[in-house]
């Protein structure tokens, strides 16, 4: 999916967090959001979900207007530590999966995306007694489930061990090279594991740098 | 007693209708009980029994000064009072995202209110005992058919809806991504959650229908592994609780609602201990092990 983001500005009532952003990405791409904590990253995928209604500047989704856009299922998302989620109530992580799978997945695949992610093994439990990094992984498959153009996710690494990390960024470069967009934030990991197309870096005075590939500077990048 | 319970069961018609109505009950509450634990919906089924009961007064009033409204069945216009507080509700959580919980508690007391002033203005003080507490004893067939109708109804929005009710319920903005209009689902939840109440308040009472939802759920909750199995675990202590709440309320004459939500509460009780214990068990023996 092509995604064009035009003067993008972004506020929480009074508070500015967004200003004149601008990018443009290609199916296929992939983007690597870095930032300091605050400088807004989560809100500019929120804004690109649709989840944060967009006042200011326009955003397009082959060449279709957000406002206008219906295909939602061609998007998988892993939101910052999942608070939107309802805890609490006993649901197992098949359970769960099932209800968020659309009609066409189907089971060997959503298996094999367990095994993959190295959460094959607590299938059958309770998603209420699982660790954190274990939670995260589940949602990571939950968005992975139905297939999507277009992956975003939101620090999805921060609860996981270094071991799991690395096996989880190669899955993603995996999805990667069979033509999904990834849009992926981070401020802690280091890209080396990534076949990232291209890198956005978010400052807390909400100026922007938004680079290819190769004419970025990785040691400039590396340092946020 | 018990004995005399089961032969009377069966003896009169107005057992048999309670009993009818209490299994159907006994299912339909827990069901969207749960919906309503995980979207942490309590204080609003709350709300609407308040709402509710504002309708059901009226109606008596009405009737009182002699004006027919269509149906003569208080329940018709509780149901309407309900459905209409319910979709106000979720109306205003929508302009409001971060609604203060001070506005519900200015609604509940308001219903209040008016139903105490309707109430002794139709000269009915009687029937606030039954509205207060619940009287499963003496439904009527229109109860009965109300609440067929309505079991019915939820039956088939869950057999064809239910992956998108509990996707939504679970999580707003993942139900977004499988191409659901959160929006819709949550509306017709609403009016669904602001019937049963409705239906309910006859027989559990205004002050006990988010009790009878409830707390066979929370029991489930301690047992269960799965939504599935919580979920049956949960259906099964409310019709447990359903079945002795009737025996008491015949042998004892006390409230339905107040009896059966006792025997709810007793469950939870012994179900929460016995888990207790068990567990303490379990950290004492693997203690040992590793000592
Ligand atoms: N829902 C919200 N309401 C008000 N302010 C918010 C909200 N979400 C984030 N913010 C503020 O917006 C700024 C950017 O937040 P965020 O996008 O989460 O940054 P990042 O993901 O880069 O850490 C922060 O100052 C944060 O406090
Ligand atoms: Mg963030």
């Amino acid at each position: 999916m092509q995604i064009d983001i035009h003067n993008l500005s972004f506020a929480y009532g009074h508070r500015s967090v967004l200003n004149n952003l601008s990018l443009s990405l290609a199916p296929g791409d992939y983007l690597v959001v870095k930032g300091k904590n605050g400088s807004g990253k989560s809100t500019l995928v929120k804004c690109i979900l649709g989840i944060n209604p967009v006042k200011t500047g326009m955003i397009f989704f082959d060449h279709e207007d957000i406002n206008n856009f219906s295909k939602w299922p061609l998007f998988g998302y892993v939101s910052q530590k999942f608070e939107e989620f309802n805890y609490e109530y006993p649901v197992t992580v098949n359970e769960l999966l099932s209800v968020y799978s659309l009609k066409n997945t189907n089971q060997s695949y959503r298996l094999k995306l367990l095994d993959q992610l190295g959460i094959l093994d607590i299938i059958n439990e309770n998603i209420n007694n699982l660790s954190g990094g274990q939670l995260q992984r589940v949602f990571i498959a939950r968005a992975m489930l139905n297939n999507p153009e277009v992956l975003i996710l939101d620090e999805p690494t921060a609860s996981i061990d270094k071991l799991n990390t690395e096996y989880f960024y190669r899955t993603v470069n995996q999805l990667n090279g069979q033509g999904i967009t990834v849009i992926l934030i981070t401020h802690t990991d280091s890209l080396a594991h990534m076949n990232y197309s291209h890198v956005l870096s978010l400052n807390l005075d909400m100026t922007y740098q938004f680079q290819v590939r190769d004419k970025c500077d990785l040691e400039e990048v590396e340092k946020i | 007693m018990i004995l005399s319970f089961f032969s009377d069961l069966f003896a009169y018609e107005f057992m048999l209708r309670a009993l009818a109505a209490g299994i159907v009950l006994g299912i339909l509450a827990p069901l969207i009980g749960s919906i309503v634990v995980v979207r942490r919906l309590s204080f609003i089924a709350d709300t609407l029994g308040h709402f509710s009961l504002v309708g059901v007064s009226a109606s008596l009033l009405l009737s009182t000064l002699g004006v027919s409204v269509f149906f003569e069945e208080p329940l018709f216009l509780g149901l309407i009072f309900s459905v209409v507080g319910g979709l106000l509700i979720e109306l205003f959580r929508r302009s409001y995202k971060s609604y203060k919980e001070i506005s519900m508690v200015i609604v509940i007391s308001l219903g209040t209110a008016l139903s105490a002033v309707f109430f002794s203005k139709a000269k009915a003080t009687g029937s606030i005992y039954t509205y207060l507490f619940g009287s499963i004893l003496t439904v009527n067939n229109y109860y009965m058919y109300a609440i067929l109708i309505t079991f019915a109804l939820v039956a088939l929005l869950f057999l064809f809806f239910g992956k998108q009710i509990i996707a939504v319920s679970f999580d707003e903005t993942s139900a977004k991504f499988l191409g659901i209009n959160v929006n819709v689902f949550q509306l017709i939840f609403m009016v669904t959650l602001s019937v049963v109440v409705s239906v309910m308040l006859e027989s559990a009472g205004v002050l006990l229908v988010s009790s009878m939802m409830i707390i066979p759920v929370a029991a489930g909750m301690k047992l269960g592994w799965s939504f599935r199995s919580t979920l049956i675990i949960a259906i099964f202590f409310s019709e447990l609780s359903v079945f002795l709440g009737l025996w008491m309320a015949y042998s004892l004459k006390i409230p339905s609602g107040a009896a059966i939500v006792s025997v709810n509460i007793v469950i939870l009780l012994l179900v929460a201990s016995i888990k207790r214990i068990v567990q303490k068990r379990q950290i004492a023996k693997m203690d040992k092990e590793t000592s």
